[in-house]
């Protein structure tokens, strides 16, 4: 296996410069000044892989390129006198760093995106130079978290596990390690499999018996009804332990099919949010229903299969070779044909399968989207266009499990055929021996008889191809999921959080969902205990993002934010959430009742609890009126109630909870004015009782806010109250003044 | 000089929808620092103007957003130029070269070798720049779909690599690729 590219020189030297340059050179551009870093990148500005350094001096930067021959070009130096800013700007698959002079962001160098994490650093720590802060050369120097410190491998994600150093076992032997807790009834199947083997073995015997000492030689007729109750004797134990080994694995295999299934669902919620934005539903969904199915078939096939085959190739086999060993040689002559065959074959048909199970994925996605957005592509007249884009995902599932079928009843018949020919070379061979006296008739019909119970398992082996392949590719997108690395990990020793007072910072936060495309810029904000506080900004200005900061469903790429002085960091997710009650504009809503809805978060809660919560939401008026009022069973996502309905039973639902702190992300806008206005007086008096942050577009619900913040391009551009920042006649006021007047021409 | 974004003249009134950008209304000229700049009929001047495709898979040179950053470091797009070819060469010429800064792809040729190891995939390949090895995570997240027939490779570092068209690789490198790359 080749390596991937690795460079075997630092890329980061602090207080020199790299050996490649000429120190002559390095003298030439900067003079004496003592270079306080130098950091390698692997392109020049125009995008040519060359070997590239930036030199920093206290007073200035410089790039020199090098090229394949060793010629170098300089570049700058650029004075950081009159350098206003200095960022990092991503373009696509490279990103460069610029300095901001006399109001223009002009390229000082360009990297591959492989670069990022340490030029993002260089940019901060150059920020803080201009702004006379100390270097941290910790930050500088640290090693990247993409790459293995031990190994070198790129790893997975930033700070996971190196794959190689912490190296794992097959998809075979990992799926075989998941029956472990099942050895018990594993070893009973071996024991009655070895025990139906040994009865399947006793046939022929008594056979050759019948025929050499019975049939032929016309004497002991009296055998004949003993040798034939033997016979139906073995056959009946025989049927009972091929029922109870069948009882035996359909119970293993479904059990592990459900642990199976309930360890990817465990997993699916301990990853993060962050995991969707990148996972469809559909091909999740795929693995967990149909992909699992697979272990089942295993585990059949390994009880009643593939283990119970080997058993009796290895028995027959013995047998054979101790009743005939030059017979028996012959008729392992296909042998390797078949080896050879079935290892070709398994490289093909891996791929098959493979294909074959994304098809069931992508079909899954393709109704996954149609039926959640059913009422989109009837209002759009899209049916004819989904019905053609669906018979695509059917298409391509047909056409990839056709191709799967025809390759397996290609090989199959071809396999049965090449063992075909040990048969014929035994009919030649031992007729031969019988007609010249060596071999009894009896001893060649044993023989065959179990020759045909020889054949029988082989064949049956080269089948076990078709289950196998499809058992690992199916193994390999199940273990997928359950080697996925949540984003977020809760503390090996987190703060106990019993109550919270509910007050909230954040100190110097930069966050990007792309790390390297910060959508929070430096952002920092406190928030006291039992405050209102309204988030105000233009779409697209990091509102919604800050709010998922503080829920903690994303972790900050630098700085903190704390809940009551606590890093959310340092406190369990399930702690802190517990706290915590969030409000979504688009609210979710389960298939389950209205009053579970409503419970949701505190399935204790007395009907009282939940009345109450749906008065103080202004729900309980219209949940009242419905014929079986909160037994109201809902549909998918809350179908049969109304976008406005749909939101005050989810603001009732964040009531319930009664937390500490109370997030309504745009949560009144899809309620008519009246009753936005209703709620918003239920939520002055119980925010008297919590800390109450509220995203709103709606400025008019902001009013009463104890503090408003304006965030503007991920930053926070104002804040004050309403009165306050009226006053200032910043953005806030212009946003006001611009609503006041849509709200003037509509009443026009 | 005025700033990025700031009008030379009288304010212009408000536009609604977008900007077409055409030879007779746009001027798009190297200026300070060797920066982009385009100034605008009956609009502004725009300095340190950088390019982006709209459509990157289906047209390179068509529906080109003409972007900047205003006096706030907000991103804005000026316009877009429909069809660049409409423009004389040096403006054309300015604007290709600015998007070849914005993007940078590996365009993958033939694949020489694909091997599976610690759920890694390791790729041997060929790109317009050479023969180069490179590694991504064996997860379907990791290579996207590009176009109706081609893929994009995210290497575990970020870099990216692109098979414009599976069709056009020859079919053994098709079959090395698609035997691991199945989705």
């Amino acid at each position: 296996m080749f390596a991937p590219r690795e460079r075997d020189f630092p890329r980061m030297i602090v207080g020199d410069i790299p050996p490649s340059l000429n120190r002559d050179a390095v003298r030439l551009a900067v003079g004496d000044e003592r270079v306080i870093f130098s950091i390698f990148s692997d392109l020049t500005v125009d995008g040519r892989p060359h070997d590239v350094w930036l030199l920093v001096t206290e007073r200035r930067a410089v790039v020199f390129e090098r090229d394949p021959r060793g010629e170098t070009a300089v570049r700058g130096p650029h004075a950081f006198e009159g350098v206003e800013d200095v960022r990092t700007f991503q373009t696509v698959g490279s990103a460069f760093l610029q300095f901001k002079i006399r109001g223009l962001y002009i390229d000082i160098v360009r990297y591959s995106n492989a670069r990022r994490d340490e030029f993002n650093r260089v940019a901060a720590q150059l920020l803080g130079m201009l702004k006379g802060e100390d270097l941290d050369l910790g930050a500088l120097s640290r090693p990247s978290d993409s790459i293995c410190p031990d190994c070198g491998l790129p790893l997975t994600t930033r700070g996971s596990a190196c794959p190689r150093c912490t190296a794992k076992q097959g998809v075979f032997w990992r799926s075989v390690g998941l029956m472990s807790p099942y050895r018990g009834f594993l070893f009973l199947l071996l024991g009655l499999m070895i025990l139906g083997v040994g009865l399947d073995l006793v046939p022929p015997r008594l056979q050759k018996l019948l025929v050499d000492r019975v049939l032929v030689p016309r004497e002991n007729m009296d055998w004949l009804p003993w040798i034939l109750l033997v016979m139906l004797g073995v056959a009946t134990v025989r049927g009972i332990f091929g029922i109870l080994t069948g009882y035996v694995s359909a119970h293993v295999g479904t059990r592990i099919t459900r642990e199976l299934r309930e360890r990817l669902q465990r997993k699916l919620l301990q990853l993060g949010v962050d995991y969707y934005d990148r996972h469809s539903a559909g091909n999740l969904m795929s693995r967990v229903l149909y992909d699992v199915d697979f272990f089942q078939q295993f585990v059949a096939q390994v009880a009643q299969g593939f283990l119970l085959n080997v058993i009796l190739v290895l028995g027959i086999g013995i047998i054979l070779f101790t009743m005939q060993p030059l017979l028996a040689t012959l008729i392992l002559l296909p042998i390797p044909l078949v080896v050879v065959g079935t290892m070709l074959f398994w490289r093909y048909i891996l791929t098959q399968q493979r294909r074959t199970q994304d098809s069931r994925a992508r079909m899954s996605r393709s109704l996954v989207g149609l039926l959640s957005g059913i009422r989109l592509v009837k209002a759009f007249g899209q049916s004819r266009h989904e019905e053609q884009r669906f018979s695509q995902s059917a298409a391509y599932m047909q056409q990839s499990q056709r191709s799967l079928q025809i390759s397996y009843r290609f090989y199959n018949p071809i396999m049965a055929y090449v063992f075909g020919f040990g048969g014929l070379i035994v009919w030649y061979s031992g007729g031969r021996q019988v007609l010249g006296g060596n071999l009894t008739l009896g001893t060649l019909m044993a023989f065959f008889a179990y020759l045909a119970m020889f054949y029988g398992p082989i064949t049956m082996m080269t089948q076990f191809t078709e289950w196998l392949t499809g058992f690992v590719a199916a193994g390999q997108r199940v273990f997928e999921i359950l080697d996925a690395v949540p984003s977020l990990s809760d503390p090996d020793d987190p703060r106990p959080l019993p109550e919270l007072r509910g007050g909230i910072e954040l100190r110097n936060v930069t966050f990007g969902y792309d790390p390297y495309n910060p959508v929070l810029k430096n952002v920092s904000m406190k928030i006291e205990p039992g405050q209102s506080v309204g988030i105000v900004g233009k779409s697209g200005s990091g509102k919604t993002t800050l709010i998922n900061l503080i829920c903690r469903f994303y972790d900050v790429q630098r700085g903190e934010v704390l809940i009551d002085g606590v890093n959310v960091k340092d406190i369990a997710q399930d702690d802190l959430r517990r706290h915590i009650a969030l409000v979504l504009q688009d609210p979710f809503l389960f298939r389950s009742t209205i009053a579970a809805n409503i419970a949701y978060g505190r399935p204790e809660a007395d009907e009282r609890g939940i009345i109450d919560a749906a008065r103080a939401a202004n729900a309980h008026d219209f949940i009242a009126k419905r014929p079986i009022a909160y037994d109201t069973m809902l549909g998918d996502g809350g179908s049969g109630l109304s976008g406005g309905e749909r939101q005050r039973v989810s603001i009732a639902r964040a009531l319930l909870c009664r937390p500490r702190v109370l997030i309504l992300d745009e949560a009144t806008s899809s309620v008519d004015t009246e009753s936005e206005m209703e709620i918003q007086k239920a939520l002055n008096v119980l925010g008297k009782e919590r800390t109450t942050i509220a995203v709103a577009h709606r400025l008019s619900t902001l009013k009463n806010a104890d503090v408003i913040y304006v965030i503007d391009n991920g930053k926070i551009a104002e804040n004050g109250s309403h009165e306050e920042l009226m006053e200032h006649n910043g953005i806030y006021a212009k946003l006001v003044r611009i609503q006041t007047e849509l709200t003037r021409l509509e009443l026009d | 000089m005025p700033s990025p974004g700031q009008s030379q003249g009288a304010s212009a009134p408000p536009r609604v929808g977008v900007q077409w950008l055409t030879p007779d209304s746009t001027n798009i000229f190297e200026g300070t620092f060797s920066l982009l700049h385009c100034a605008v009929k009956g609009d502004t001047l725009y300095r340190g103007v950088y390019a982006v495709r709209l459509f990157p898979v289906r047209w390179h040179d068509r529906f080109i957003s003409l972007r900047h950053f205003d006096e706030n470091a907000t991103d804005v797009q000026i316009g877009v130029i429909e069809n660049l070819a409409d423009f004389p060469e040096g403006p054309r010429e300015l604007i290709r070269s600015n998007l070849s800064k914005y993007y940078h792809q590996q365009v993958v040729k033939r694949v020489y070798a694909v091997e599976c190891e610690f759920g890694l995939l390791f790729f041997d390949v060929e790109t317009q720049r050479g023969r180069e090895q490179f590694v991504i995570p064996w997860q379907t997240d990791r290579v996207q779909d590009y176009g109706k027939n081609g893929k994009v490779l995210i290497e575990s570092l970020g870099n990216h690599y692109i098979i414009p068209d599976l069709a056009a690789l020859p079919p053994a490198d098709n079959r090395r690729f698609t035997n691991y790359i199945y989705w």
